[in-house]
Formats: C-alpha cells, structure tokens, sequence
C-alpha cells in the first residue's frame, strides 16, 4: 500500500503500472488461448478516488515534491536527458537477417541440383569455387554448390552456359565456304576419276543417243511390258538371316549372291536366288551398318582381292576377301558409321560418317585421300554417279549435297526436305537423283535444272532407302518403316506396286544388276527376294 | 531615279573614271555636272543637254557610259557587299590595261550609239570575248571577272595536265551551243542589265565546277575506262584522244574554257567561234518574237512545255508508250549446237591427251569446306522428356516439402519473427483446446470455432478459386492446344473416299476439321474424292479416326442397295463406298487454307486446283492408286 502510495504521489499514471502488472500476469497461461482470455483479476480497489481526496485536501503537493527531490538526491530516481534507445529498429534490423536467412534456406530447398558429382564439381568451378574441399564427400559437395547457388542465383550457372552456346553457335555461323589444300594424292585421285569418268560419261551419252532413235511405239510398248511385269512382282523366297534385324543388303555384280548386314555384327552371303547361306564373316562385334561387293567382284576381280567391305557402329570398316570368310584389313574409325558405298571406279570408297562429313578412301594404298565436311549433321547415306565423277549425300540435317569428285565442289545443293535423308541414289540415265526422307515423302531431282522436279508422298513412315533400276532406270524402289517397299514408274512417278509382305520395318533394299530381282531387309529378321512371275 | 549623297559619293569614282576616259584627261567641273545629273536623276536626254556645253561630239557617249556606269553601281550595290566591291576596285587597277582594249574598239562602239539610244535598254548579251560582243566593252568589271576566272581556269588546267590528259571538249563547240543560247532567249531584255552579272558569274562557277568534274574525273581511272594515265596522257601528246573519253564527253555539256583574253579557247589553245547574240533593234526583236509565238502556237503543246532551258540531254526520256516485248525464239538445236561443241572440246581434249585438261576442269588439291546450314526447324534446342514421378514419389514429394514449410514457420514463430498461429479448433476438438472456457460459455465457444471454420473454409476456396484461370484464358489455351505447335513442320494427310455425296459426311468432315483448326481441301470428282487436311499430329490423329473408323462410309450404299436389288452383289461389293488413306507425312508450310470443298467434273481440272497450291502429287497419287484399285 505505501508503494502504491508513493506512485501515486510521483503522479504516473495508474492505469500503465496496473496494465503491466496483468500483462504479466496473463503470459502465463499462453499455450491456452482462449477468445475470451481468462483475466486473473488482482484488484486492489481503486486509489484514485482515495487520491483525489487527498488532493483535495492539500496536503500531497509539498509532501510528492519534497519526495521527489530526496529521491534525486538519493539517485533512486533518474531522470534522461532525452535520450533514447530504439529497440523498434534494433530488432527490425534482426529480423531482417534471420528472415533473410530464411528466405535463403527457402531458396535453396528449391534449387535443383545434379546428383551427378562430376556436373556439380563442373559447376563450382564454373562459378570459380573450389571443386572439393578436404575431407568433403559427393553429397556435401552438392550441398555447398546449393547454398553457393542459393547466394548467387541459379542464373550464375546459366549465363555461363549460354555463353557457351552463344560462342558456339556465332562461330558456327561465322563460317563460311572456305578450301584447304589437301594432300598431292588427291589431286592424283581427282585427275584419275576424271580420266575415268570423262568416257564413261560419253558412252552413256552415245547409249542414251541410240534409246533416243528407238522409235516413240517400241519404246512405250517396252515400257508398258515392263510396267505389266513389274506389276505382277511376286514375294518370291524369304529367309530369316539372323537372330536380330538385318540392316542392309547387297546383291554382287553378277546377281548370284546376297550379301547381308546383320545387328548381331555378323554379315552372310546368301546364293540367289535359293537363298543357301554360302559365307558367314564374323569380324565386327557390332551393329554391323552395311556391306558392299566391289563392282568389279564377281565378275572381274580375283578371289584373293578385297572383295566386299562392311561398316559397324563401332567406326570400323573391315574389308574381306571371297576365298575366306576372314575379313583381311581393318580401318578404324572413331565415329559411327552409317553406311559406306563403293564407287563404280572401283578403287576408291566411301564410308560416312556421324561425324558431318564423308571420306573417299584409297583401297590400294588404304588411305584416306579425302574428308569432306559440308553437312551440319551426320552424313547417312551416300551414291556415285554411274560414270563414278560424281557423289551424292544426305545429311541427317535434312540436306543432300550433289560433289563433283573431280574438283571437290559441291555442285547442287538439294534443299526441300523436312527431315533427314536416309537414302539417296543416282538414275543410270545421269541426270536423275532420289532421295528419301524422314518426312515419308522420296524427292526426284534433276542435275541438269538443279531443281525438285517432283515430290512423290511416297509411305507412311520414314522412307530408308531408294533405288533405281539400274539398266535404264525405268523405275524406282523405295522401302520404308511402314513394312513395305513400293515401286514407282520413273518418269511419271504413279504407283505400280506395293511390295507388302514384311512384318518389320524394311531397313534395306537392293536390285539386282539384271533388274530382275529385288531383294529387301527387314527388322523382322528376315530378308525376302521379289521377282516377276 | 534621284540619288542619296551616299550613293552619290559612292558613284563619284565611277564617273571621274568614266569622264578620264572619254576626254582623255580628268576634269572635276565635268564630275561635278555629271553627279548633279544623275543626282537629280535625270534622264539621258536631259543630261544630255546639261553636259553639252562641257562636252560637245563626245557628250552622247559619255552620257551613255554615264548611265551605265550608274546602272552598273547600283547593281553592284543591290548583289554584292561593300567588301566586295572593294575587292574589285583593286582587280580593276592591278589589270588597269583594259583602257587599251576599249581604246582599241572604240571605233566600233561609235557607230553603234545610235542604236543603244533608240532601243534604250540593253539587250541580252551572253559572255563572250570583248571584241566580238561591243555592248559588253564598257563593263570592266564583268571583263576583270572573267579574267580573274580565266585565271583561275588556266591554273587549274596547268595542274591537271601534270596529272590527266585536258578534256577533248573543243571538238564538241556545236553541241555546246544550243544549250547556251535559250539561255538568253528567257531572260528579259529590261532585267539584262541585272542579270549579266549573275550570269557571268554563274558562267564563272558552272566553268569552276566542269574543271572540278574533270579532275575528278581524271582520278578515277574507272570511270574512263583506262588505269594508265601515264599512258593516257602520252596519247593525247601525240594527238590522239582516247575514245573512251570521248565518247563519255558528248554527252555531257563541255567545259567553257577562256583565255587572258577571255576568249573561248580549246583544250590546245585554238580559239572557237561560238555563235553570239548581236544586239538588235527593239523591233526586230519584237519580229522575232512574233514569229516565235506562231511557231509555238503551230507546235504542239507538250514541246513548248520542255522549252530548251530545262532540257538536259543526259536525261534520257522513257518513251510515253512502252514498245511491246516480243518473244526471242531461239533455233531449233541452238543449245544443242552448242553443247556438242562443248563435247567434242571435252573429248578431244581426251582423246588428245592434252597435258592441260585439269586446267580446264580447275582439277586442284584443294578441299572445299561449304558453309553448313542449319537444318529446317529448330533442332538447335536439345528434346528433353519431362520427369514423370510415380504416385508413391509424388506422395514424398510433396510430404518433404510440406514438413520444411512448416519447420520454417515454426522456427520463425520461435524467434518471434511472427505472432503465433491461433489454435486450430474443430467442434471436435474444442473441448480439449478450450477447455474450462467452452464449460463455461459453450454457446459463445461453439460460435467462434464454427466461424473459424468457415474463415478457414473460405481461404482454401479463395485460393483455388485465386489459381484458376479465367473463362477467357481458359478458351484461349483450350484453342492453343488444339491449334498445336506446326512451326516446325505440319502434318499432312491425304484421303481418298470412293462416294462423298452424302452431305452428312460433307458436314462431319468440314466441321471436325474446323474445330481441330486443320486445314485443307476436299475435291470431288466422279469416284475419286480426296480430302487433304494439315495441322498437328494430334489433330490428324482424331481427324484419322473420324475418317478410317467414326464415319460409317458403307452405310448409305446399303440403304440404297435395298432399293435397287437387280445390281448384283459383286458390283455392289465394289462399288462399297469406303475411305482409304493414301498417304500421311509432313511437310514444311500449309499448302492450302480453309477446308474447301471443290467439285471437278474432269481430272484435269481437280488436277490444276491441285497444282494451283502446290501439291499436285496427291492428287496424282490418290487417282493412280484408285486406278490400280479397279484394275485389280
């Protein structure tokens, strides 16, 4: 009650000291949050009225000032001299860093990190940290480049990255055609082929002359007996080759075997046409691409000499000889190779590759005379021109590039696909290129106009090979993943028939050189012979 | 025409030059008497008669010059600044000499004052040399001008011919002529006077900027046809122009080049005889003009508008009519004249076995690297799957995430960084949450947990509703979707149906192809009716499942089979109708726009509708597949 009494004589306010003493009071019980809050109600009765009384009467006022003096003289009441101490901004300041804090671990949580320990050292140093402390595992690591992250913004790493591309992609642009000066051996090669070609080219016009005289009925009449022929192909013997699909086949020059490519990595031959297995080359380990006959084999060639060559997926070409089944020499190549052709010169050859460009190999001296470069994606398929000048190519970059191999220019350029070139072929007729693509369509092309001159709609599903007849080049054969091969007047490019017969999709296809038989490779495992009834 | 004392003092030096000259000597009185006349302004016949007594014989002429001299000042005065008349005056007594030149053809000028005072005015005079054109005589600042100019012109043509041969413009005279005198013809006989100043200097310039021109010429060997200038300059030694040179000169107006004596000189130095207005009688330039206006009138109008002064020959006029191109045949067998020679150059090269043939085939070592293109479509931007999560993954998920915001919010409520969550009370808790207080006023309880719920159902409904999309976005990305991405290519989709005359099936097919947003076109023709739509995979898929499996096609033929029963049953199996697909693929761009319905009654023309779009092959493909059909 004195107590009481003296606060009252300092005149403070009551109502604040009582608020205080019930703020303490209810802190107590605060797990227990009621709407209504139980208030312990401590009262001690009202001392106001009491003091007003005793104001009233007099006899406080001198009393609460000499008070005060003696209790400033006694130093049990201090008085400031204004100044103030912010305890607002103070704690605001703290809870600014402790939230701040929060909203990092917040971050951080959300920060998706590689779990892959070399992605994650890749990327502190690229953000100039050290890529390993001592004593530091795989998962502290990736902790610490998320905290680091979560300080400096994800977008740290991705500027970097972009940079990256962005150098990438401006020198990619940058460039433009440019030559190199390749080895003496090329200039040789490039005068051979033209030696070469030159009157292979004015043969073929001499014959093309002499079809010309053929008078116009003869020649349509022949044409339709082909036609009706044609129309009446008939599957006419299927052999599964092997226990995976078979990727490609090749008949010899003289039409009396098959060679097929296998994914198991093996090659066979096949006798044809009652399909007897003759030779199994085992050599390649993988997918095997392709295999070729040299032009001259079978016909010409000794036995002893390299007869066929085969790509695998592994970058290897091996090139085999007839007499034994060992394959005799070995190219290696450190990209996959998606096919390889023999040109009709016969010593040079071209496998191609993922890696953008294509080689022209020498066979004799087993070199390589040339990369050409020229696609900005792999290079899938590629076809010599019968006089063997020039070499056609489509890309995986939906481009075909037309290469006069006696200059080493690109000549024409086929643009219109929307999707890569699987295949591509040239028309014995000299002037007719086809291509077939991944947006299901087989372009014509001519040489001479330099142009598309027709689109053929030619499956349902992406077109992997085409081929011309290759005597005259009076049709056209083209296989694709819809599990059928279909053949195509040429010129006119209607319909004559859909070879249909396949349960996989075709992956290959070939013509014999007669034209009399048409062989066909499935993902099935099986490859089928089509001839006219 | 009464003068200010300024201008008068101004005029002073003129008219004691002027009186020097006719009397030989200078006489002030006569100055003086002159000056009144002018200031009084007087005209010439006046004056004539206030000199006389001074004067006698010579009085008419130097009134004459008198006036002249005034004209003149006054001119100068109007077009130059003081500056520069000052300079003048300085020209003048550095080339004093000219005294003698008028001196020299005073004679001449005698028998022509007469003449000057019946015309009154000056005629147009073009600049020319003094001694052939007499009304110019007097004007010694016109004549120091111009020699100021020849001056100028000749030291340019001493540097030029260090370095280009001169300009063989002298050849040329007849060509510059008639370009010079309409010249003349426009001006206003009244405003001669005026203008011979400015059109001597406008002479001056237009000779300035030829030899500028020149010069520039002659350094841009291009443009001549001939880098050797040395050489070039070694031909014209030897008198011989180069043709080239020349043949670019007649097309362009020629230098005026003057000598000291301001005459019009070649390039040698020969003087040229250009033709020059003579001054005439007012009368007979008044025929003269008379007869002018009848030529004109006689001419059409068109020519009087392209009157000579605007004419520029280097501007060559496009014919009002264009001529009509005709067809440029070539001979039968030209090209293949042509390609034999090339042939049997080939061949023979071979057969020859000339050493130089990878000359001609440009057979080098060289590799080509060609610039590689991107291929169509980006194919830049790497194909990425997204992560799918199985049901029980996605449970931890979102259980991991869940806990860690609620550890945040409880370690934020620990340090007092926010007030802390009022407790969550259900009716089926609030006896334990609440306790003695809902014992003691459950009613009151009951109210404010049941308001709790329903401020915490309202949140969760506001939030959701909150992440919602819009009616209007909802639409918008509804139609993106069916609309698809085909930036990259569309699909395409070529059918073909034996009979589309049900205009039920006409309305399914135009209408789902409407709404999957594909385009197309559907040409009817006899048997053979082809639908080609091109949009997005998806979209083709369901328009392929309308197409192969929703649509019954063989269902009206069975119904109008049982009302022609004689067909028999083999025709009627042929004649099903049915819908084949013929093919599917993509390609790079729409071809077609709005789904159309076309009827062909030949193949020809549903062939050139076809072709009209760019995409004959369809139609080629779908009606030689439907006549392999009937033939099997």
């Amino acid at each position: 009650l004195d107590f009481h009494r003296s606060l009252a004589a300092l005149e403070l306010p009551m109502a604040s000291s009582r608020a205080t003493s019930t703020a303490v009071k209810t802190k107590a019980p605060d797990d227990l949050v009621a709407p209504v809050v139980k208030k312990p109600h401590i009262y001690y009765g009202s001392l106001e009225e009491k003091e007003r009384e005793r104001l009233a009467k007099g006899e406080s006022g001198i009393l609460g000032k000499e008070g005060l003096k003696a209790g400033i003289e006694a130093g049990n009441i201090n008085i400031t001299s204004g100044e103030v101490f912010e305890i607002e901004e103070h704690i605001s300041e703290r809870q600014a860093e402790v939230l701040a804090e929060f909203e990092r671990r917040k971050r951080a949580r959300q920060i998706n990190v590689s779990t892959d320990d070399s992605e994650v050292k890749a990327c502190l140093r690229a953000l100039g940290e050290p890529i390993t402390l001592f004593g530091e595992g795989p998962a502290e690591r990736r902790e610490r480049l998320r905290n680091i992250l979560s300080v400096v913004g994800t977008d740290a790493l991705k500027k970097t990255k972009k940079d990256d591309e962005k150098s990438k992609k401006s020198k990619e642009e940058y460039q433009q055609t440019w030559y190199h000066e390749g080895p003496n051996s090329l200039k040789v090669a490039r005068l051979w082929i033209a030696n070469y070609s030159l009157p292979r080219a004015m043969k073929r016009l001499e014959e093309a002359r002499l079809h010309k005289e053929i008078p116009e009925t003869t020649r349509t009449s022949q044409m339709q007996e082909l036609h009706k022929s044609l129309r009446s192909l008939n599957n006419f013997c299927s052999q599964i080759g092997d226990d995976r699909p078979i990727s490609y086949c090749h008949f010899s020059p003289n039409s009396k075997m098959l060679a097929t490519a296998c994914w198991s990595g093996l090659c066979k031959l096949w006798s044809v046409p009652d399909c007897n297995l003759l030779h199994t080359l085992r050599g390649h380990n993988t997918n095997v691409g392709a295999i070729v006959f040299h032009p001259k084999s079978t016909i010409s060639l000794d036995k002893k000499d390299v007869n066929l060559a085969s790509c695998a997926a592994d970058g290897s070409v091996k090139l085999w000889s007839l007499d034994s089944s060992i394959y005799s020499r070995k190219i290696q190549h450190t990209f996959t190779i998606a096919k390889e052709v023999m040109s009709p010169s016969s010593v040079f050859f071209n496998p191609k590759c993922y890696d953008r460009s294509w080689r022209l190999w020498d066979l004799e001296a087993q070199e390589e005379i040339l990369h050409q470069e020229g696609h900005s994606m792999g290079v899938y398929d590629i076809a010599f021109h019968q006089d063997g000048s020039l070499a056609g190519t489509g890309g995986l970059d939906a481009f075909g590039r037309v290469w006069d191999l006696r200059t080493g220019r690109c000549i024409m350029f086929l643009e219109g696909h929307l999707k890569e070139i699987y295949g591509i072929n040239f028309s014995p007729n000299g002037y007719h290129i086809a291509t077939g693509s991944g947006d299901n369509t087989c372009k014509v092309w001519d040489l001479r106009q330099r142009r598309c001159i027709y689109t053929i709609p030619a499956h349902q599903n992406l077109v992997t090979g085409v081929r011309f007849e290759p005597i005259h080049g009076n049709f056209l054969l083209t296989g694709a993943y819809d599990n059928t091969a279909k053949i195509w007047t040429h010129p006119g490019w209607s319909p004559l028939k859909t070879l249909a017969g396949h349960e996989g999709k075709v992956m290959g296809l070939d013509i014999s050189s007669d034209g009399q038989l048409i062989a066909t490779c499935s993902y099935d495992r099986t490859f089928k012979l089509w001839m006219a009834e | 025409m009464a003068l200010s004392k300024r201008e008068l003092d101004e005029l002073k030096p003129w008219i004691e030059k002027t009186v020097k000259r006719v009397l030989g000597f200078s006489e002030p009185t006569v100055v003086t008497a002159a000056l009144n006349c002018v200031g009084k302004g007087m005209d010439k016949k006046k004056a004539a008669d206030h000199l006389k007594p001074f004067l006698d014989d010579s009085t008419l002429r130097f009134v004459d010059k008198l006036f002249e001299a005034v004209e003149e000042g006054r001119s100068s005065r109007h077009s130059k600044s003081s500056s520069d008349r000052s300079r003048k005056r300085e020209l003048k007594e550095v080339f004093g000499d000219d005294s003698e030149i008028a001196k020299e053809s005073s004679g001449v000028k005698k028998r022509r004052i007469p003449r000057f005072e019946e015309v009154e005015e000056e005629p147009e005079v073009i600049p020319g040399p003094p001694s052939e054109s007499p009304g110019m005589l007097t004007k010694l600042q016109i004549k120091q001008m111009m020699e100021a100019a020849t001056r100028q012109i000749e030291e340019r043509k001493k540097q030029l011919s260090f370095i280009s041969p001169p300009t063989p413009q002298p050849k040329t005279p007849s060509s510059s002529q008639p370009e010079r005198l309409p010249i003349g013809n426009t001006i206003q006989p009244s405003q001669a006077a005026t203008f011979m100043n400015d059109a001597i200097e406008k002479a001056r310039k237009a000779a300035e900027l030829q030899a500028r021109i020149q010069a520039q010429l002659a350094l841009k060997p291009g443009l001549i046809g001939n880098a050797n200038m040395v050489g070039l300059a070694n031909l014209h030694a030897m008198g011989i122009a180069p043709p080239k040179v020349e043949l670019k000169d007649q097309t362009k107006p020629t230098p005026l080049i003057l000598d000291e004596q301001g005459r019009t000189v070649d390039a040698t130095g020969k003087e040229i005889e250009l033709t020059h207005r003579m001054p005439t009688l007012k009368a007979n330039i008044r025929a003269v003009k008379r007869e002018q206006f009848k030529q004109q009138l006689k001419e059409k109008p068109s020519e009087d508008m392209e009157s000579n002064t605007f004419f520029d020959p280097r501007v060559s006029i496009a014919p009002s009519q264009r001529q009509r191109r005709t067809f440029k045949f070539h001979d039968k067998g030209k090209f293949e004249k042509i390609a034999q020679r090339l042939r049997t150059k080939l061949f023979g090269l071979i057969t020859e076995e000339n050493p130089k043939r990878e000359d001609y085939f440009g057979i080098t070592n060289l590799v080509e690297h060609p610039a590689q293109l991107n291929p169509p479509g980006n194919v830049s931007t790497p194909v990425t799957l997204g992560v799918y999560l199985t049901k029980k993954e996605q449970k931890k998920l979102r259980r991991q995430t869940r806990r860690e915001a609620q550890k945040e919010l409880q370690e934020k409520v620990r340090l007092g960084l926010m007030p802390p969550p009022e407790p969550k009370v259900r009716i089926s808790n609030l006896m334990r949450v609440l306790g003695t207080e809902a014992v003691q006023d459950p009613t009151k309880v009951e109210a404010h947990v049941k308001a709790q719920m329903a401020k915490r159902q309202k949140a969760h409904e506001e939030a959701n509703a909150a992440r919602k999309l819009t009616a209007e976005q909802r639409k918008v990305k509804k139609i993106k979707k069916l609309k698809e991405d085909i930036s990259q290519g569309v699909h395409i989709s070529v059918y073909r149906v034996r009979n589309l005359s049900n205009p039920a099936k006409k309305f399914k097919i135009e209408a789902n192809a409407g709404q999957l947003y594909l385009t197309g076109v559907v040409v009817l023709h006899k048997d053979v009716n082809v639908v080609v739509v091109e949009g997005g995979p998806k979209a083709q898929k369901k328009f392929k499942r309308l197409m192969l499996h929703r649509i019954k096609w063989d269902e009206q033929t069975s119904n109008t089979k049982g009302d022609d029963d004689e067909e028999s049953d083999e025709e009627a199996v042929k004649k099903t109708n049915k819908c084949v697909l013929v093919w599917e693929g993509t390609a790079k761009d729409r071809s077609f726009g709005e789904m159309k319905f076309k009827q062909c009654p030949t193949e020809n023309m549903a062939r050139e509708h076809f072709k009209k779009h760019g995409a004959e092959h369809y139609w080629d493909l779908a009606l030689s597949e439907s006549v392999l059909e009937s033939t099997d």
